[in-house]
């Protein structure tokens, strides 16, 4: 398990996921490398969801391999607490963000972010409090600290839940479907925020439907359809001259987002 | 007829005692009750069903019989075969009456969590019984909150049936003392007074604890 900065951050190996009968991921690969940000793209019921949840294994694969950091993160020859061990040390260094920011309403925003380092990497209360207030600081919420989140915007909440992730330090961040649940007005805060790490080259995969921020944050954009990946492919070339007619068709169904910039991102 | 208050005065000393065994059986009950109606909901909800059906069972058992009875039946039931004092038994039969309603309250509130609580708190890297402690128990104990203090309103004044058993509780002692002065009126109408004190206390209690909870909700 030796890691070099050649070590994908995030690979996945044939991904198969059946819901009963539904195949509704038919052998997903992908590799991405650290400090990259890629975009996944689709129409709901694509799979695009359920591919992010599967990678800190909120869904459990059928078949397939995911690896973080070169260490595989499904494990079939684990079982019960042996498994519950590994699965939570992994989870430790993925953060992940819900469309509907499943903050817990009985924590203030601070208690919300520090609880995690403070219960599992046993940080003192000083020093918890000390990192809570800095990433709240960065998600623009200090000021909230001692807030419950029934008082809070959706946006609001939606950043204490990304600040909430990264108190863990995570490797890697999984957005899904950040900013969906969000009013209109909303989403621009959230996506500052999530622009902000970027510029801090932390890796990420976005499932999102926000083809602007998608086309604008990433390094590499995927379109799926129908469980498998229809096309991937630099946000540029992917946004603006998609190769599939199926790429094109969805393109075309939001909004026309694929031709505006498209003569000068060339 | 004519009411004569001074032998309550004279008796004062004695009631009060009784509303001190009262108060300190209501908390030991609602501290057995509550811990305990927890601890029953997760087992039942979480435990194969070797484990939740008798769960199950008991909690139904003390919920479709009478309290007297079941207060009998432990005090002199079990009495044959092991001698228990009687203010054991008392608090042990109201503590599982209770916690069998407490259980069944925290069983709603609990699956009342959201799915989307769990993930995240599994996400972050906490096992199941981390995420029962920090996440979903804190949760549906502020959900369980206004029934739970309507249960414990109802279970104070259930104490009074505790003099059945001979606990020297408020209405016992107040037996005692009409048995002596021969003033029943007086004795139930300050003995009802203590009463209805009590409650106003525990609703203010209540609507307080509810203010602090509701933004945590």
């Amino acid at each position: 398990m030796t890691q070099t900065t050649d070590t994908p951050m995030v690979e996945l190996k044939g991904i198969k996921k059946r819901f009963g009968d539904l195949e509704v991921l038919k052998g997903i690969d992908l590799r991405v490398d650290r400090g990259r940000i890629i975009s996944i793209i689709g129409p709901s019921g694509s799979g695009k969801s359920t591919l992010l949840r599967s990678i800190n294994n909120l869904e459990v694969i059928d078949e397939g391999q995911i690896l973080l950091d070169g260490v595989q993160v499904n494990r079939p020859d684990l079982k019960g607490l042996a498994f519950e061990r590994h699965i939570n040390h992994i989870r430790q260094n993925m953060g992940m963000v819900f469309q509907h920011f499943n903050l817990f309403p009985h924590l203030s925003t601070l208690e919300n972010v520090t609880l995690a380092p403070r219960k599992l990497k046993g940080m003192n209360a000083g020093a918890a409090r000390e990192l809570g207030m800095e990433l709240l600081e960065r998600v623009g919420l200090a000021d909230k600290a001692r807030a419950y989140p029934s008082s809070l915007s959706g946006g609001q909440k939606q950043r204490v839940a990304i600040a909430r992730a990264l108190a863990m330090q995570p490797k890697v961040m999984l957005f899904d479907e950040a900013t969906s649940a969000l009013d209109p007005e909303l989403v621009e805060e959230v996506n500052r925020v999530m622009k902000g790490l970027a510029e801090e080259h932390m890796t990420m995969l976005i499932v999102t439907h926000e083809m602007a921020f998608a086309r604008d944050v990433s390094d590499w954009a995927m379109f799926m359809d129908g469980g498998v990946v229809v096309e991937a492919d630099t946000p540029d070339k992917l946004f603006s001259n998609p190769d599939q007619e199926r790429t094109r068709h969805f393109l075309r169904k939001h909004l026309g987002q694929a031709s505006p910039g498209a003569a000068a991102a060339g | 007829m004519e009411f004569d208050f001074s032998p309550v005065i004279t008796y004062f000393p004695t009631l009060l005692k009784g509303v001190g065994v009262t108060l300190l059986i209501g908390l030991a009950v609602a501290a057995m009750s509550i811990l305990g109606g927890q601890i029953v909901a997760v087992i039942s909800l979480y435990t194969r069903k070797v484990v939740s059906w008798p769960l199950r069972f008991f909690i139904w058992l003390f919920m479709t019989t009478p309290l007297l009875l079941q207060l009998y039946f432990l005090y002199f039931g079990l009495g044959e075969l092991i001698l228990i004092p009687a203010i054991v038994v008392g608090i042990l039969g109201l503590g599982f009456h209770y916690m069998a309603y407490n259980a069944d309250i925290f069983i709603a509130t609990i699956r009342s969590v959201s799915s989307g609580q769990y993930e995240a708190s599994r996400s972050l890297g906490f096992g199941h019984l981390r995420t029962l402690l920090y996440i979903i128990l804190p949760q549906a104990f502020y959900r369980a909150l206004p029934q739970l203090s309507n249960n414990m309103i109802i279970m104070v004044k259930d104490i009074s049936v505790l003099s059945a058993i001979g606990i020297g509780e408020m209405v016992y002692v107040s037996q005692y003392a009409i048995s002596v002065t021969f003033r029943p009126f007086e004795f139930y109408i300050t003995i009802a007074v203590i009463y209805y004190l009590i409650n106003l206390m525990m609703e203010a209690g209540q609507t307080w604890i509810e203010r602090r909870a509701a933004y945590r909700r």
